[in-house]
């Protein structure tokens, strides 16, 4: 019977860099975490290739290939930062209403059910303790206590068809993101890019671009300001400069 | 007597004022002409009136003001239309316009598609080529979080 234990020691090693959000989540913390929305080209090959069609869209290459394209509204935050939200004593600043993501943790809902093993295993420099104390959390590729794994299922797939047609309308008019993802698909190491968060509330009616400019940007032009003199962090600071620029009008709205 | 903004070189009155002030386009390219002098005299409910539901849906209003109030509207060019005559009921629009926005000037190569509704010509969809402002795109270097097919905020990853 193969089985994984874990218990988390909360030494805040998974607090830092990017966060997959939903986009409830997304939104809501538009006042706190700086976003992007990163697409993730998923080949047919892979495990969570079937999984990834459904939680995002099918794209045809350049090569007039397949592939599978996550978009996940994420928090952009560089790897070597924490997050906003993590306090001195590396406990979690917003505990009750933390991000879904957070919540499911160890488990990550985009992929299988039955392919979280290798996840289960602490990155480097991580303590999480999943010695023999530690309650078992995955029994023969099933989770035990499922509820937070489900509810991120549920939200992600509940918000497929509009990240769908997000998509489609992006590909339609944006001839170059057809390029990168071309790109992407062929890079075996990191294959993902990230675009402006607020690409995706233009090309819906609903959202109120003002209210979420007023929140955004002064988070993207505190992460520029943060990541400015870091040469490795060129590509973020470019990142947060520039999606600054695109909600300055809204951020400057009365 | 003005000429209209939309380059036709008629009179505005004889032009696009009409369809801006409600009557129908009788043409698929006299909408199309009519949308982008809406644009350039910020007359966004007529670019909203014009619009099938679908393509309402992805229209943000505010985002459109923005454009109305940052973009300077150099002139627009039609290039060829399909059908989208008196007695079709789809047709499409393939055009150039160029504008100038946060001191850069861009020209915008777009294929519009137009369909009848009632009688009356609305705009349904486009496919744009990417001479327009660059979405911003952040490519990722090797060191970043991975590539398998997922990444971010979870334990174990493939190229860690
Ligand atoms: S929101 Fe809380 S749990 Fe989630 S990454 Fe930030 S500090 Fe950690
Ligand atoms: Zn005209």
């Amino acid at each position: 019977m193969a089985e994984q234990r874990f218990n988390c020691t909360l030494c805040g090693q998974c607090c830092r860099g990017w966060i997959p959000l939903t986009l409830d989540d997304a939104l809501a913390n538009a006042g706190r975490f700086p976003l992007a929305m990163v697409w993730t080209p998923v080949r047919p090959g892979s495990r969570a290739f079937d999984l990834t069609t459904r939680l995002g869209t099918t794209v045809q290459l350049r090569n007039h290939k397949q592939v599978a394209v996550l978009i996940a509204p994420t928090a952009y935050i560089p790897p070597s930062f924490p997050c906003p939200a993590l306090t001195a004593d590396n406990l979690c600043g917003i505990q009750g209403d933390k991000p879904q993501r957070c919540r499911t943790m160890p488990f990550y809902p985009y992929r299988e059910e039955n392919d979280q093993a290798d996840i289960l295993v602490p990155r480097k420099g991580w303590a999480c303790d999943t010695s023999a104390a530690a309650p078992v959390i995955y029994r023969d590729k099933t989770i035990i206590d499922r509820e937070a794994f489900d509810r991120e299922r549920e939200a992600l797939t509940a918000q497929a068809p509009s990240l769908r047609a997000y998509a489609e309308t992006m590909l339609k008019q944006n001839a170059a993101l057809t390029d990168y993802l071309t790109k992407a698909a062929q890079n075996p190491v990191a294959g993902h890019f990230a675009v402006n968060f607020s690409s995706y509330l233009r090309l819906n009616r609903s959202y109120d671009l003002i209210a979420f400019a007023k929140a955004q940007h002064p988070v993207l032009t505190a992460f520029a300001n943060r990541t400015e003199k870091t040469p490795e962090l060129a590509d973020y600071h470019t990142y947060y400069k520039e999606s600054a620029a695109e909600l300055s009008w809204f951020a400057q709205r009365s | 007597m003005s000429t209209c903004v939309c380059g036709s070189g008629l009179a505005f009155a004889l032009c696009c004022e009409p369809i801006l002030n409600g009557k129908p386009a009788p043409t698929a390219e006299a909408l199309m002409r009519s949308r982008y002098a809406a644009y350039a005299l910020g007359k966004l409910d007529h670019v909203e009136r014009t619009a099938t539901p679908e393509a309402l849906e992805g229209f943000n209003r505010q985002d459109s003001e923005r454009v109305v109030d940052e973009s300077k509207w150099l002139g627009l060019e039609i290039l060829r239309t399909v059908d989208g005559g008196e007695g079709d009921q789809t047709g499409q629009v393939e055009f150039v316009f160029r504008y100038s926005l946060r001191g850069q000037t861009y020209a915008q190569h777009e294929l519009s598609t137009f369909c009848r509704k009632d009688g009356a010509w609305l705009y349904s969809s486009s496919e744009i080529n990417p001479k327009s402002p660059p979405v911003r795109v952040t490519k990722e270097g090797r060191n970043d979080p991975c590539a398998c097919g997922s990444g971010k905020k979870h334990k174990k990853c493939c190229g860690a």
